[in-house]
């Protein structure tokens, strides 16, 4: 990432960047068609983005974009990792809030599913959803789709995916003993999870 | 009645082509994504709005642009004579209609599918030319919740009252019953997208008019680029960069 050499400058809607011919539009900027000019649609800072030089494509136009100094809450994606917590346990699938992708809260409600054959990487159809989680459990859980209209479809078919933290009976936070069980450090009782492998 | 007197001078003392003096600000709301205060002389309006969000009825989700909805109000204390008007009356309606058609025209709504924003106006001192102050506070409000638009959408009106064309009425003017143009306009890409007229005239002065009121659309954008400028650098001096 290269920034132009002179001060960054500010820029709002309407403005025109360049033309298209010579500069891409990234975020924040749009290209009409009638006249191919590049305008902004934002108001921020212009940075003008060199392409990388190993890029496979011929196009070596650089790009620009428009930085807002809002940002907008974070939104589950196909491929991010999310922390979700599990609102309700079903036969074939249990249901969960999305609370953070990656590293960062969300600010509006996300409902995430994790059907049976999302929750581990073999032996799909011996999952009891039971034995692999419970309600107010926190997961660590891969976005696999945007899922129907009501929820996001969520797998922890990963050793580092699953239950990161959960609540005993007595409502201790249970120790994980293995991939499949967890320990309350009160009673000794031993809960099945499908535990997330957390760290090294 | 006599609008312009012999010396060319209007009733509040404005030449037939001066603006009132017009004030915004941004962040009147601190719990919505964008807002904004805007005022043209004796008239002042809010806006607010929310989103892009999940749309709230599912019925009216579009699978390849965002829904724009628009709700315009007037405080009851905005008028002289205090009023008990029932929410969503003809004239707010049509404002409604009109401000949403003018901003749906300018938000890029293909980029945010199956979402929806919300824009919400209402006047809080009326003095003629609350549609175009409106549009006005919107814009603002939109740019402020960094919601990509095609270009900065500005609004002024313009008469023709003693046979000269007037730029911005106030309330008086307005009710005096002669013609009234409103127009909405893309500065940067010079284009109307909105044309509204009460009364009659004739071609020609209608042009001079309609001229008129995008000189002072022009006017605005201006100011509104430098508010946006001044409210940017702001954030960022305060941010210590």
């Amino acid at each position: 990432m290269e920034e132009a050499g002179r001060e960054k400058e500010v820029v709002t809607p309407g403005e025109v960047l360049g033309k298209a011919s010579d500069v891409r539009a990234g975020r924040g900027a749009y290209v009409a068609p009638h006249n191919n000019l590049v305008y902004a649609s934002l108001t921020g800072f212009r940075r003008i983005v060199s392409p990388p030089p190993d890029s496979p494509d011929q196009d070596q136009r650089p790009t620009v974009e428009v930085t807002h100094h809002k940002a907008h809450g974070v939104i589950p994606e196909p491929g991010s990792v999310v922390l979700a917590r599990v609102t309700k346990v079903m036969a074939k699938m249990a249901s969960a809030d999305i609370m953070c992708v990656g590293p960062k809260s969300v600010r509006e409600k996300f409902t995430g599913i994790i059907r049976q054959q999302d929750v581990r990487a073999t032996e799909i159809d011996k999952v009891d959803m039971h034995l692999s989680f419970r309600a107010g459990d926190i997961v660590r859980a891969l976005v696999l789709s945007l899922g129907d209209a009501r929820a996001y479809y969520l797998s922890t078919a990963q050793n580092e995916l699953g239950v990161v933290s959960a609540e005993s009976t007595s409502g201790a936070t249970m120790v994980p003993i293995s991939w499949t069980e967890m320990q309350c450090p009160l009673t000794a009782q031993i809960e099945h999870r499908k535990v997330a492998k957390v760290g090294g | 009645m006599e609008y312009v007197s012999p010396e060319g001078l209007r009733l509040d003392g404005r030449r037939p082509m001066e603006m009132r003096q017009i004030r915004a600000e941004i962040g009147a709301v601190a719990k919505a994504d964008g807002s904004a205060v805007f005022e043209m002389g004796n008239t002042k309006v809010i806006a607010a709005v929310y989103g892009p969000r999940e749309v709230q009825n599912r019925s009216q989700q579009m699978n390849d642009k965002a829904l724009v909805r628009c709700e315009y109000s007037m405080a009851n204390f905005s008028t002289g004579d205090r009023m008990r008007k029932p929410k969503g009356d003809r004239r707010s309606t049509e404002i409604s209609l009109v401000i949403r058609q003018t901003m749906e025209a300018c938000i890029l709504t293909h980029l945010m599918p199956r979402s929806q924003i919300d824009i919400f106006v209402q006047v809080l001192q009326a003095d003629g030319g609350t549609r175009s102050a409106c549009i006005n506070a919107a814009t603002l409000a939109l740019a402020d919740a960094g919601i990509p638009l095609r270009d900065l959408v500005t609004s002024c009106s313009s008469g023709y009252l003693n046979s000269t064309p007037l730029l911005d009425l106030n309330y008086v003017e307005d009710s005096a019953g002669g013609p009234d143009v409103t127009v909405g306009f893309l500065p940067k890409l010079d284009k109307v997208t909105l044309l509204q007229m009460d009364s009659k005239l004739p071609i020609d002065i209608f042009e001079n008019v309609m001229q008129l009121a995008i000189e002072g659309c022009k006017a605005v954008a201006n100011y509104i680029r430098e508010i946006l400028l001044e409210n940017t650098k702001q954030l960022e001096y305060r941010r210590g960069l």
